[in-house]
């Protein structure tokens, strides 16, 4: 039985890591991998204290610390379900089942499972995944030299896919759900202004059309409910994230938008013996500093749970 | 002796975990970067139907993602 069990690999996870490490907080550490969203960043500026970073490098630099403080690490596995046992702590505790249908079982959790690609959800999508549609646009938009490509969406990340491919896409649609776009002011006004995009307000996408690969995108006009094909190879997905907080969902608060909802002031969620933080909870700004100091306070409060509950054991 | 051939691009971070795998396992590997390489690029895509990177030939093993358990198994 541990004391504590946090699920997930980034700042966030690897914070509480580190902290529980040094609490001699008995500790599993289960996650698919290390790094969390910001692996696939060029660089990192605002990693504090460090001048610029790779997102593989910080992914190589958490994973390494958190290792040198005592969790034992479960890597390679997906939490699937997490029941209470007993009624939970402080009383019970918690059981938990990953994927591959190993379980472990915890007075504790920290949920730092941070978030996931949205998908479109529309036909042709899941088929033509990797054949010209895309979620990485940052690695795929070279192999688009030449070819007409469509961006689905309008935050930031819409806005970098489309920075990504003007260099070697022909044509470049972007397809934005309302009326305006959202995301960074000053990125926006370079793509409007870029001849080789064309920006289709209150359009939305309907099928992505092809056999072998992508041929083309059926999108609607909202306004007037016309379709129109668009001729493209690619099929740019950025429509942002949800969080990955499935497993806790009979146990925890959830806002409307599936977040964790926590106490601001100690991470712990509206169930016993659960924290959580980063981009699972439902903190106003997602970033990898605030995930981690987040998480330090959550790991702060699991200890005093677990020393008010007497349920603590190194100094026993 | 194995034969490795990793199909990438200079942003795509899986396609450097990759390397950096066979990198620390001391296992040598041919890289196309099909970012520049129009050839290698059809290649690619004949090899593995995908428009994504990265793709890795372990002997004839076609592997899309970096999927370490794949690659491990490919490898002899």
């Amino acid at each position: 039985m541990y004391e504590l069990v946090i699920i997930g690999g980034g700042p966030a996870a690897v914070a509480a890591g580190v902290y529980a490490g040094r609490k001699r907080i008995k500790t599993a550490l289960i996650t698919e991998s290390f790094g969390g969203q910001s692996i696939v960043s060029n660089e990192i500026y605002n990693w504090i204290g460090t001048k610029a970073i790779s997102g593989l490098s910080l992914a190589q630099n958490l994973e390494a610390h958190v290792r040198d403080h005592g969790a034992e690490i479960i890597d390679g596995e997906i939490v699937t379900a997490i029941a209470k046992i007993d009624g939970g702590p402080p009383t019970g505790h918690f059981l938990i089942t990953t994927k591959s249908g190993k379980t472990v079982e915890t007075k504790t959790i920290f949920m730092a499972t941070g978030s996931r690609r949205k998908r479109l959800g529309i036909p042709g999508e899941d088929r033509l995944d990797g054949r010209g549609v895309v979620f990485c646009s940052t690695c795929d938009a070279p192999l688009f030299k030449g070819k007409d490509i469509a961006i689905v969406g309008a935050g930031n990340a819409a806005l970098e896919a489309a920075v990504d491919s003007i260099p070697y896409a022909n044509k470049i649609y972007m397809l934005v759900r309302g009326s305006e776009m959202r995301g960074d002011a000053v990125t926006q006004e370079k793509i409007k202004s870029h001849p080789k995009v064309t920006i289709l307000f209150n359009t939305v996408s309907q099928e992505v059309l092809g056999e072998k690969s992508v041929t083309g995108l059926r999108t609607i006009e909202k306004t007037t409910n016309k379709a129109t094909d668009l001729a493209v190879q690619g099929v740019f997905v950025e429509i942002g994230s949800r969080p990955n907080s499935d497993p806790a969902k009979e146990l925890v608060s959830l806002n409307q938008i599936g977040e964790i909802v926590v106490d601001h002031k100690t991470q712990a969620s509206s169930c016993s013996g659960i924290w959580a933080a980063g981009d699972v909870s439902d903190v106003l700004y997602k970033q990898n500093n605030i995930s981690a100091g987040d998480a330090v306070k959550a790991v702060l409060n699991v200890y005093d749970f677990l020393h008010r509950n007497h349920l603590f054991a190194a100094n026993k | 002796m194995n034969n490795i051939i990793i199909y990438s691009t200079p942003t795509c971070v899986y396609c450097k975990m990759a390397k950096e795998y066979f990198k620390t396992k001391g296992v040598e590997f041919t890289e196309h970067n099909v970012a520049e390489d129009d050839a290698a690029r059809e290649d690619m895509l004949k090899k593995s139907g995908q428009m994504g990177v990265p793709v890795i030939d372990i002997n004839g093993t076609i592997i899309v993602g970096f999927n370490k358990p794949e690659v491990e198994a490919a490898l002899r």
